[in-house]
């Protein structure tokens, strides 16, 4: 009864005047956001090709799309482990670097903050402009990389980045890894400002050393930041796009497809439209389950 | 390390030092592409590279300013309309949803919280077939109103959930204080309460332009003609032609991230805020 009570209590309590702040935002949203999700769904389960785009009649084929995608299409299953090894593969190096970053510049010292904050800017170029820049820079006979190895002797000709398909993977790795370091360090640098210094103090005191400080303090505590740094990480590199685009188009030989480039390729250079919603369906199933786990520690966060 | 970050005088000359190296390895690719396009197109194939040019060579920009194959000034107008477009939509849409979303309860508001959380994961390729069909059928394709309209996707769900701490960070006396001045809900919405958010509003607004400053799905998919692309899009087709034109294509991405360094230098205190707050909070 007194749960009942307080749940009309709770229900007069409601000011809808609220949601008429709110209404006109989720309106759009719902229109260029919400909308087109569902279509593309629908799109997924259709014939949808340049020749019947205009037409109102489309045919419903089920599961089709995705059957032949599993089964008859191995670019598929490439740009699947593609993607993959690329968001892992970034991932790793970002962080390791990001962290490592945080750490340095948690000293507070004569140009802390300035570099600092000149190192964001990798992550403030439009995605377009780091393309060019390490395509250039990854250039057979033009690229300063290849000539930077052959001064240190660590190559003896030059190495076709770009144009074989063992190294283009590793290549746009690290034009994304340098776009990542940021903002990994960033955020991470903001996790570390909430360890109360006190903790490092009396642990100095009983006789830690620096790696048991690093070990028993800051890794633990650091833990809520790690794993938001990691999962956003995750979505942000698992839906990556433009960056391969520029640099490889999915190139050679799908040697670096990704779903993202994969579906692009599927709906605006071969014009089967239903086919790149199927492809861009699955990249959002698999990061809808990703991001799962992350609105839940964000939500209980929200909620306290 | 001393425990509380401060260091002895030695220690601090070194850790600078460390940091100018790692700003410069990281830096590099940036001041390779300025250095590059003031080169001309033979000392950019020389063996080995120079690391600053033996002359200046300013023909890769003032080219541009006669009208060649693509003009780069006329594409960075484009880019200019399109993102300003996108962030006046945004912030007009996203200051108010923020602040109901702070202050009030209402039905369902748990829900549309989540709907802006998990349109901030959505990738752009879920929505560029559909969007693609639809602004065909709404006669939008290829005029900058689909690439504004799409843009604004991307700084609206940042904007709402940045700013609705900024809003729920403000107490609820200096509102109350407004009605008892004779305000209601809506003019202490814009009287009061917005001018005290001023700094959230204007993270938002800079994440917002900077969005669709950087999209090039948007601008090369439901834009046509080269006239009416933003440059991001001008340059990747010009990158399909003329591949191995260095000395323009790094000139057009100087004048690319010119805006971007600008906002930079003058914004950067709301730009760590922005990238934190919103990240880490979602």
């Amino acid at each position: 009864m007194v749960i009942y009570m307080n749940r009309i209590k709770k229900l007069f309590k409601y000011d809808n005047v609220g949601i008429w702040f709110v209404l006109p935002a989720f309106i759009y949203m719902i229109v260029f956001v919400g909308y087109p999700i569902i279509y593309n769904f629908i799109l997924s389960f259709q014939d949808v090709t340049v020749k019947t785009l205009r037409s109102n009649v489309k045919e419903f084929v089920g599961f089709r799309n995705y059957l032949e995608l599993f089964t008859q299409d191995n670019v598929l299953r490439t740009s699947i482990w593609n993607t993959l090894v690329f968001t892992v593969m970034c991932l790793v190096f970002q962080f390791v670097i990001g962290f490592a970053l945080a750490l340095f510049f948690k000293n507070r010292f004569k140009s802390s903050k300035m570099v600092r904050g000149l190192l964001m800017i990798p992550w403030m170029i439009p995605v377009t402009i780091t393309g060019l820049i390490f395509k250039f820079m990854f250039g057979t006979d033009v690229g300063v990389i290849n000539y930077f190895l052959r001064s240190l002797n660590l190559i003896s000709e030059n190495i076709d980045w770009l144009t074989n398909t063992t190294t283009a993977m590793p290549a746009v790795i690290f034009a994304n890894v340098w776009i990542g370091v940021p903002f990994n360090m960033i955020l991470i640098a903001t996790g570390l400002t909430t360890i109360p210094k006190e903790l490092y103090e009396s642990a100095a005191i009983d006789g830690a050393n620096k790696f048991q400080l690093f070990r028993k303090i800051t890794l633990p505590l650091l833990k809520p930041t790690i794993e938001s740094v990691l999962i956003l990480g995750f979505i942000y590199t698992f839906k990556v796009y433009d960056l391969i685009y520029v640099m490889t188009s999915g190139g050679p030989v799908n040697s670096t497809q990704l779903l993202s480039t994969y579906s692009y390729k599927l709906s605006f250079d071969m014009f089967k439209y239903s086919k790149g919603a199927a492809v861009a369906n699955i990249l959002f199933i698999i990061l809808f389950f990703v991001s799962l786990v992350y609105l839940k520690n964000v939500y209980v966060e929200e909620e306290r | 390390m001393g425990i509380d970050g401060n260091l002895s005088k030695r220690k601090n000359i070194l850790y600078c030092f460390i940091s100018i190296m790692v700003l410069c390895i990281m830096l590099f690719p940036l001041y390779w592409i300025l250095a590059t396009s003031l080169k001309t197109e033979k000392e950019i194939f020389q063996i080995p590279p120079t690391f600053w040019p033996k002359e200046l060579n300013l023909k890769s920009y003032m080219v541009q300013l006669e009208s060649g194959d693509f003009n780069m000034f006329h594409s960075f107008g484009n880019s200019l309309i399109i993102s300003f477009g996108a962030m006046i939509i945004a912030v007009i849409l996203a200051v108010p949803a923020s602040y109901g979303i702070a202050k009030y309860n209402f039905i369902g508001k748990r829900a549309i919280v989540l709907g802006f959380l998990v349109t901030q994961m959505l990738p752009v390729s879920v929505l560029l077939t559909p969007l693609f069909i639809m602004f065909k059928n709404m006669h939008l394709y290829n005029t900058f109103w689909s690439t504004i309209l799409a843009d604004a996707t991307i700084g609206i769900p940042f904007s709402v959930l940045i700013l609705k701490n900024y809003f729920a960070a403000i107490p609820k006396e200096l509102e109350e204080a407004a009605y008892i001045d004779g305000c209601n809900k809506f003019t202490a919405f814009i009287r009061v309460l917005i001018p005290i958010a001023k700094p959230g509003v204007m993270v938002c607004a800079i994440f917002s332009f900077l969005y669709a400053w950087g999209d090039l799905a948007y601008g090369m998919t439901f834009i046509l003609d080269q006239e009416k692309r933003p440059i991001t899009a001008g340059i990747f087709n010009f990158m399909g032609q003329y591949g191995t034109k260095w000395s323009y294509l790094t000139a057009f991405a100087v004048v690319t991230i010119i805006p971007v360094t600008l906002i930079f230098i003058f914004m950067q205190k709301y730009i760590i805020s922005g990238m934190t707050s919103g990240a880490v909070k979602g």
